[in-house]
């Protein structure tokens, strides 16, 4: 009962293919536009029809004797119709969306996830009347309005559409119905790791650690979300997957728990396993493992300028000759980089900066 | 593999699916998407291969270590596709004849809702007509039930004998389709509420009985007229009206009666076996409508209006209860009236 799913509104679907898949279901704030949209566009047919049935009656057909009843017969026939069966029809033919729908990007099907079809399209769509009740007069409220305004409020069906699991209203229960958000373009999330630090960093998980499973879905989900939080809550939550690691892959206490989920991540999902030495660039040299913590490294004399600013990445100096202490090292790759101008403001570029 | 790699590979199929899917939305077809082996048959091919590894690779996602994300578009992906590939089925009209004299027949003889609703509707018809027709016995009846002015109206308007213009018929037929069909509609609809479907089947009962006793009093002027106008349309509408609120009411009683099955699926199993009885009353509508706007209001001799209406009552008897006699190659009860059988969730 508990299950975090049912806390989303997606439902599951079992295609006859045998795979299941997610459809978003639309609420009443998605389908309250597309029943006005639709109810709009009734109304204008309906002037439209009405407005051409009286000007050929009046202008073609009036010279003809005993045309002008048929006229009048077929638009009260024609808004039976369109008053009716508008939906009906619109479902059926356009593969379960009416104008509104489609303007709302939300479409009409089968509880098992099949497409619509006619006779359950029309009894949605009958029943619709039943899920608008109960009528309010306008005239209760401003006791000048004409008695003949009465007011859809639609309390039935919404708060049907809140008890049911599928967001069905009365008239989606009976038909077997529910409507889901019909999904046009949606873009292929690539996440795309612009820190240098990152794969500088995950080149020092070794070769053959392989994250389970679990592991690997929090790994991306951490990746996807951590934009949308500060520096010291990314660090907060990464702590707790990160002291197991450290301790395991010895990396030094004060590296930043942030970057090193990262750096997993990167390693997991984005590394190229077979470019065994990516370019260091100007990070070759720093290690984060805690039996090089103490070996010379770096900036030398530059201890004390420590900066707070977080993010910056790490510009080091032409200066910097470090050492290179990573695991699967056969020769040193060490360049003199001289394109970064930038003082180096972070004498160590892995570790948490406000524990300097 | 890597899952960059991996993605990387498999992203030109989903995007070429896209592409197909674009095309499939806005013209049905797949020839717009612009590429040679996407037209006709090939491209529909096509698109069912790209869907089917869609499927594939949504499958296997958890296998691959995909990221949520991409988990995410695969399930929309898969769901869009899906959206273009099953598609509505149109109205077939070669079923419909075997749904109105078939199946419906079957289910109005079998259904228990169709007598209730037939007696509280005729019942209370029968009983207000009583109570209109005698004023000496109970004064004010018809007065209270209908309000004075309304039967003062209904009197001036049968005053003077029946004469109309063919171009008068034909514009109130197509006015009477429109007006009382969907008054039947709309009590329908209420079934699933049952209160107001019942309230308006008691309500159109009474309203119409006391019409009809208070007309049918000796002193009331116009009586005649009215009469004439009524007999030929008076079996379709009434029994319309009846089984328009059976099939309703057959929604509602599904909601409480649910006969073993979980309460969402026995409104459905009874919303479907309400359709053809619905389907039924819409025709017996514009029946009605038609003999109301051409015959009824016609200077025609009364005995052919009293034919009508015989024929017409023998007409619907015939429909119930021969059409509609339990056949013994069919269990009742259990037929579904086509072939959209429900599944049990």
């Amino acid at each position: 009962m508990a299950s975090p799913a049912a806390l989303d509104t997606t439902i599951a679907v079992v295609t006859p293919e045998n795979i299941a898949f997610d459809y978003q279901l639309a609420g009443p704030f998605r389908r309250l536009p597309a029943y006005l949209i639709d109810f709009s566009v009734r109304c204008g047919v309906c002037l439209v029809v009405f407005l051409g049935l009286t000007l050929s009656g009046v202008l073609v057909l009036g010279s003809i004797p005993g045309f002008t009843p048929f006229l009048i017969a077929s638009g009260f026939i024609f808004y039976f119709c369109i008053s009716w069966f508008y939906g009906t029809l619109l479902e059926t033919f356009y593969n379960g969306r009416t104008v509104g729908k489609w303007a709302c990007g939300i479409r009409v099907i089968d509880v098992e996830g099949r497409p619509i079809n006619g006779k359950r399209a029309m009894l949605r769509n009958l029943l619709r009347v039943a899920d608008m009740a109960p009528l309010a007069a306008l005239s209760s409220f401003a006791p000048d309005a004409p008695p003949i305004f009465l007011i859809p409020t639609g309390m039935v069906g919404l708060l049907t559409m809140i008890s049911t699991r599928r967001m069905q209203r009365l008239g989606d229960l009976a038909a077997g119905t529910m409507v889901i958000v019909d999904e046009r373009g949606w873009k292929l999330p690539i996440a795309k790791v612009d820190d240098p630090r990152v794969p500088a960093l995950a080149s020092f998980f070794p070769g053959d650690y392989r994250v389970t499973r679990s592991m690997s879905r929090t790994l991306a989900i951490y990746a996807e979300r951590r934009h949308y939080l500060t520096p010291a809550r990314r660090r907060e939550i990464a702590r707790h997957l990160a002291i197991p690691l450290i301790d395991r892959f010895e990396f030094r206490a004060d590296i930043d728990p942030d970057l090193l989920i990262y750096a997993l991540y990167y390693k997991t999902f984005l590394a190229d396993a077979s470019d065994e030495l990516l370019d260091l660039g100007p990070l070759a040299g720093y290690s984060p493992l805690s039996r090089d913590q103490h070996k010379p490294q770096g900036l030398a004399g530059d201890l004390q300028s420590q900066n707070a600013s977080i993010m910056s990445a790490s510009n080091l100096t032409s200066a910097s000759q470090p050492l290179d202490t990573r695991p699967r090292t056969t020769g040193s790759d060490f360049q003199p980089v001289t394109e970064h101008q930038d003082v180096a403001r972070q004498r160590e570029p892995f570790t948490n900066p406000r524990k300097g | 593999m890597n899952v960059a790699k991996l993605l990387d590979k498999r992203r030109v199929q989903w995007t070429e699916l896209e592409t197909l899917c674009d095309a499939m939305e806005t013209s049905g077809r797949t020839n717009k998407s612009g590429v040679a082996h996407h037209q006709g048959v090939q491209g529909i091919a096509r698109f069912s291969t790209l869907y089917r590894a869609a499927c594939a690779d949504l499958a296997l996602a958890d296998a691959y270590q995909l990221p949520p994300g991409t988990i995410t578009y695969l399930h929309r992906l898969v769901a869009r596709a899906h959206n273009q590939l099953y598609r509505a089925d149109r109205f077939e009209p070669k079923r419909w004849s075997g749904i109105v004299f078939r199946d419906a027949p079957q289910q109005i003889f079998a259904d228990p809702c169709v007598r209730v609703a037939t007696i509280v509707f005729f019942g209370l018809f029968a009983i207000s007509m009583f109570l209109g027709r005698n004023d000496a016995m109970f004064p004010g009846f018809a007065e209270r039930m209908v309000g004075a002015e309304q039967l003062n109206q209904l009197e001036e308007m049968y005053e003077k004998p029946l004469s109309g213009s063919f171009e008068h018929y034909v514009t109130m037929s197509g006015y009477y389709i429109q007006h009382n069909t969907a008054i039947g509609l709309r009590c329908f609809a209420y079934g699933i509420l049952l209160i107001p479907c019942l309230f308006t089947l008691a309500y159109n009962a009474v309203a119409l009985g006391t019409m009809f006793g208070f007309m049918a009093r000796p002193d009331t002027v116009g009586g005649d007229h009215f009469y004439q106008f009524v007999t030929a349309h008076g079996p379709f509408e009434l029994t319309a009206i009846a089984l328009a609120a059976a099939a309703g009411l057959r929604i509602g009683v599904g909601l409480f009666y649910t006969g073993g099955l979980t309460r969402g699926d026995s409104i459905r199993v009874n919303a479907l076996k309400a359709v053809p009885v619905m389907a039924t009353s819409v025709i017996l509508f514009i029946l009605a409508a038609l003999t109301e706007g051409i015959l009824s209001p016609s200077p025609a001799p009364y005995l052919i209006k009293a034919l009508w209406a015989v024929f017409s009552s023998g007409l619907i008897s015939f429909y119930f209860v021969v059409l509609g006699f339990p056949q013994q190659t069919t269990k009742l009860g259990t037929t579904m009236p086509t072939g959209d059988q429900p599944d049990a969730t």
